[in-house]
């Protein structure tokens, strides 16, 4: 008797499983609001937002750019250093990154991870300029390969901020 | 797709803290004191020879700024 109970267990806990799958939207099953994505953005040494509800994100990845919803299909992408732009009903906000990844799950979480951040508030245009001039000037008196790309790698991250900043004043 | 970096011998921790490096540059200068901090949590080498310890310097680091000498 108890032996049948024992294999029967795992049967119907399997089928329960399945009947409440087939029946609810992920995003319903864990409780985000219809329509909402949570977001966690987190920084090695700060979490900018954890669990937070917003409509979209619109973010710069290698593979291209990217305006995330919710229930967007599970992908995970390397971000470019580029803005990224949190819409909610209360408005945008707009960081600056300068890289990390993006992963989407199936349940409408996306979890943002970047080394730094920023607000474009935050940022200093007179100093991008300069170190702007600074990089292309050790680009073109770089000798070995890696301190030129080192030096290509912050030319475009100066460049990409530059036209993020002209871009919010607009 | 090889990255650039990738192809001139970088890794992505490289690569990633030289982005990271050139962003905190450019952040106003109320935010650097928390700034400094932060880039304070490089792992040091000294070289040790014949008993004598060689100046401890940040492990593979790639320099784009002189460093001012202490």
């Amino acid at each position: 008797m108890s032996f049948i109970t024992r294999t029967l267990k795992p049967a119907t806990a399997l089928a329960r499983s399945t009947r409440l799958a087939s029946r609810f939207y992920a995003s319903e099953a864990t409780g985000a609001a219809a329509g909402k994505l949570v977001v966690n953005f987190a920084l090695p040494h700060q979490s900018v937002m954890t669990s937070q509800e917003v409509n979209q994100v619109d973010l710069s990845a290698v593979s291209g750019d990217l305006g995330i919803l919710a229930d967007h299909v599970p992908t995970i992408e390397q971000l470019k250093p580029g803005v990224i732009d949190f819409i909610s009903d209360s408005g945008s906000q707009k960081y600056f990154v300068s890289g990390g990844f993006a992963i989407m799950n199936p349940n409408s979480v996306l979890n943002i991870n970047a080394i730094e951040a920023f607000k474009l508030e935050d940022i200093d245009a007179q100093a991008v300029a300069t170190n702007l001039a600074e990089s292309q000037r050790l680009a073109s008196s770089a000798k070995d390969d890696i301190t030129k790309e080192a030096a290509a790698i912050e030319i475009e991250l100066y460049e990409s901020l530059q036209s993020a900043l002209l871009g919010k004043s607009k | 797709m090889t990255f650039a970096w990738r192809t001139v011998g970088m890794n992505y921790l490289q690569y990633s803290s030289i982005a990271a490096r050139a962003l905190r540059r450019t952040a106003k200068p109320e935010l650097q004191s928390e700034i400094a901090k932060r880039e304070g949590m490089a792992i040091k080498v000294a070289k040790w020879e014949a008993g004598k310890s060689g100046m401890p310097a940040p492990a593979s680091v790639i320099e784009t700024r002189t460093v001012a000498e202490n």
